[in-house]
């Protein structure tokens, strides 16, 4: 190898194509992959008449349903998250307050078809609330229908709208919130000095993540909507692609849907809108404030405690049911272990692949955000694309152009584990992208002068600060492939479930017992996947202080 | 031989420009003076590769930086800190100077030991820059640079901070450096290294 002036040796991969193109590569794949989708929705099926969407009293009923249901969970998750994020920043001493956010932070991996399973143990028909309620009064509750779906969708996004704006809040620098201490600023003055400055950046992205999460739901409806009348345009999307099989409806449906998705982030991103999704652990410095006393902490306190039962009720409900429910799996003809231990394998062989692509593509993706203007939008378009396509209209337009050539079912779990990839590249890439570009200048510019560039960089900069947040993203990616009941809903086989698809079916048909022990495998397997990659991402023999600087360094910014 | 010749560089959207002209020969040492702002870790930055001039050259031997990248430029600055990577050790902190992939002979391995001693860090080698006193972890840099064996030193504030032993310590250490034949450009507020290490001013 030739050697420089300066007597340095040349590093692997060092060339400025090495730094571009295999993140350039992994972008305009997935652009290509989400617009051949797009057009395979216009070309490859027969599209009605735009006039049936508002001619069509069921279609017309769909839209406006989808529509409403999101808009009133964002309305209700939001003003829940709010007062939570509020009082968890009044209260920063608050018994349990740790246990609380990490708790709050599971709704960005508990898979919806376990949840609505611990939501129906609680208020479901033979519920432990409904019950009890129902002995002592004569109030009616139906959990089928609009109610399961605003309780299930706050359940999840409250806790998300509270993690995001806490975190909003307590990056209020301190000496501001010092002089508010200082000159005892309370209620109205306050807020709008210290709290609503923080959090008018984040309040328009956040609306739009948690619109769009709720305007997208799919396993919630499915489990909870209870009937036509609580259709929403996913469930339509499945119906008329896996029951009808009218593809054009399908497609029309799916170009509403992204039209109204598309918009919505396409404003968001044009405003130039703070989205910062990741959880932050960061602990800010407590400073008292001024309105932490009196009625006002005993409320705060009250409202994190109701809010904490909310949240752990169904938790506890799949943990106390699900015990039982195994022993039933365990010992029940039929051979319902031989279907979860088949269900859990494909669970895996799909889950893994789809982590390991997520975090692959998040970092190659990511690798472009600091090479020039171009490239960074590149990036964020790529990393955003999921939230702004939803996976069923990916999954429908890829279903629509490979529907041919699809023959064998491995072929479809493939596209699966892809698309389960894709859906995880947001909050993967928001994991990775602070470590990643996390080295200060003194660094680069010591690090350009020694030389260590291309594959020498990540050896010596990045690999000890990426360690940990890849192993996390990983978990993640694949938790959130692990629970996934959307897409492989559409490209599965009934006879042939994942663990999240044998969940629905045992709910399906009441078996609740089954249902019950599937619901707790499940979670147990998304809690060993977190504690393996967990234990993974500790280097055996390591030097434990050069470690934990950079944890320190890496994990104050990120979960 | 270090040429500088009319090197102009304006920071983006400022109107101030700054040039320079000098010229250093081999065992030699420049020293930089002039007050904050006037230019002497820019032109530290310059030389480096850090910053790109709009115009004029930078030869070494009759060869021209200025369109190398750092990497290639025979140079190896000394900051008054922030000169270690805090998350490794002092031995691989040395080791990547001499091999950017850390790929080191026995013989280099006992060099990185040998210089330790020499400065007084016998025994350092698995110790984190967080462990080190700023005097400690200056010398551990400055091994660094002498390890690297490049011909010219550049030197921003290196000794500032230091307590009068430590100084003393790294003042002898460059003093020999430049005696091999190596070329010290020094920015320093102290006129105390400049009167010691410098044999010539530029004055900005």
């Amino acid at each position: 190898m030739q050697r420089s002036l300066s007597g340095s040796f040349p590093a692997p991969l060092s060339r400025p194509a090495w730094q571009v193109l295999p993140g350039l590569i992994i972008a305009f794949v997935l652009l290509a992959l989400t617009l051949a989708g797009l057009a395979a929705l216009v070309w490859r099926a027969p599209l009605p008449a735009v006039s049936e969407l508002w001619e069509n009293r069921y279609l017309a009923n769909v839209i406006r349903f989808t529509v409403w249901q999101a808009a009133l969970s964002t309305v209700i998750s939001l003003s829940l998250g709010l007062a939570i994020a509020l009082a968890l920043v009044r209260q920063p001493r608050f018994p349990g307050r740790s246990l609380l956010l990490r708790i709050m932070e599971l709704s960005l991996v508990l898979p919806t078809i376990l949840a609505v399973s611990g939501l129906i143990g609680i208020y479901g028909r033979q519920g432990w609330l409904t019950t009890l309620v129902g002995d002592w009064t004569s109030a009616s509750w139906n959990l089928y229908g609009l109610n399961g779906i605003l309780l299930a969708h706050v359940f999840f996004n409250a806790p998300l709208a509270g993690r995001i704006l806490l975190q909003a809040l307590e990056s209020v620098p301190s000496p501001r919130r010092r002089v508010a201490s200082q000159l005892g600023l309370r209620g109205w003055w306050l807020w709008r000095t210290l709290d609503w400055p923080a959090l008018r950046s984040v309040l328009p992205a956040l609306c739009a993540l948690v619109f769009t999460l709720c305007f997208t739901s799919f396993a919630i409806v499915m489990t909870l909507g209870g009937g036509p009348a609580s259709t929403t345009l996913e469930v339509a999307i499945y119906q008329s692609l896996r029951f009808e099989f009218d593809f054009g409806r399908a497609a029309l449906l799916a170009m509403v849907q992204l039209g109204i998705c598309g918009a919505l982030w396409l404003f968001v991103v044009r405003r130039g809108v703070a989205h910062d999704f990741a959880p932050n652990r960061r602990l800010a410095e407590i400073i008292r404030r001024p309105d932490c006393r009196g009625a006002t902490r005993f409320k705060d306190s009250a409202l994190l405690l109701a809010f904490s039962l909310f949240l752990l009720l169904p938790l506890g409900a799949i943990l106390l049911r699900g015990l039982p429910g195994l022993a039933t799996v365990a010992f029940e003809a039929g051979n319902p272990l031989f279907d979860l231990a088949n269900a859990t394998l494909r669970s895996f062989a799909i889950a893994l692949p789809a982590g390991a692509f997520s975090v692959m593509s998040g970092l190659l993706i990511l690798t472009l955000a600091s090479r020039g203007k171009a490239l960074s939008k590149i990036s964020s378009i790529a990393s955003a694309l999921p939230l702004m396509v939803p996976p069923i209209v990916l999954g429908t337009g890829l279903f629509l152009l490979l529907r041919p050539a699809l023959g064998q079912p491995s072929e479809g779990l493939a596209l699966v584990a892809l698309i389960n990839g894709l859906m995880a590249l947001p909050f993967v890439t928001q994991l990775l992208k602070g470590p990643l570009t996390a080295l200060d200048e003194n660094t680069v510019r010591q690090a350009d002068q020694l030389g260590l560039l291309g594959w020498y960089r990540w050896r010596w900069l990045h690999w000890p600060r990426l360690r940990r947040p890849m192993a996390l993203a990983m978990a993640y990616g694949t938790a959130l492939s692990l629970g996934d009941f959307g897409v492989i809903a559409l490209f599965g086989t009934p006879g042939q479930p994942t663990l999240p698809v044998l969940l629905y079916q045992q709910l399906g048909s009441y078996r609740m017992e089954l249902a019950a022990g599937t619901a707790l495998w499940l979670i147990t397997m998304l809690l060993l996947v977190f504690a393996a990659f967990n234990l993974a991402s500790h280097e055996r023999g390591q030097r434990k202080r050069s470690e934990s600087t950079i944890e320190t360094l890496a994990e104050a910014r990120h979960a | 031989m270090l040429e500088v010749k009319d090197l102009t560089f304006r920071y983006p959207g400022t109107n101030t420009a700054w040039h320079f002209t000098f010229q250093v020969r081999p065992c030699e040492c420049i020293a930089i003076q002039g007050p904050s702002g006037s230019g002497k870790s820019t032109l530290l930055n310059l030389l480096a590769g850090f910053l790109t001039p709009e115009s004029g050259s930078v030869r070494w031997n009759g060869e021209c930086l200025t369109d190398l990248p750092p990497w290639d430029r025979p140079v190896t600055s000394l900051f008054q800190e922030h000169n270690l990577f805090e998350h490794l050790d002092v031995q691989t902190n040395i080791g990547l100077g001499i091999h950017p992939g850390l790929k080191l002979s026995t013989d280099q391995k006992r060099a990185i030991s040998r210089g330790l001693a020499s400065v007084g860090l016998a025994g350092f080698e698995r110790r984190m820059p967080g462990d080190l006193s700023g005097g400690q972890r200056q010398r551990v840099a400055l091994l660094r640079a002498l390890l690297r064996d490049q011909p010219i030193l550049l030197l921003d504030e290196p000794l500032t901070g230091l307590d009068a032993e430590a100084r003393s310590q790294l003042r002898n250490l460059l003093q020999n450096h430049k005696a091999e034949g190596k070329v010290l450009i020094l920015a320093s507020h102290d006129a105390e290294d400049r009167k010691i290490l410098a044999d010539k001013q530029l004055n900005l």
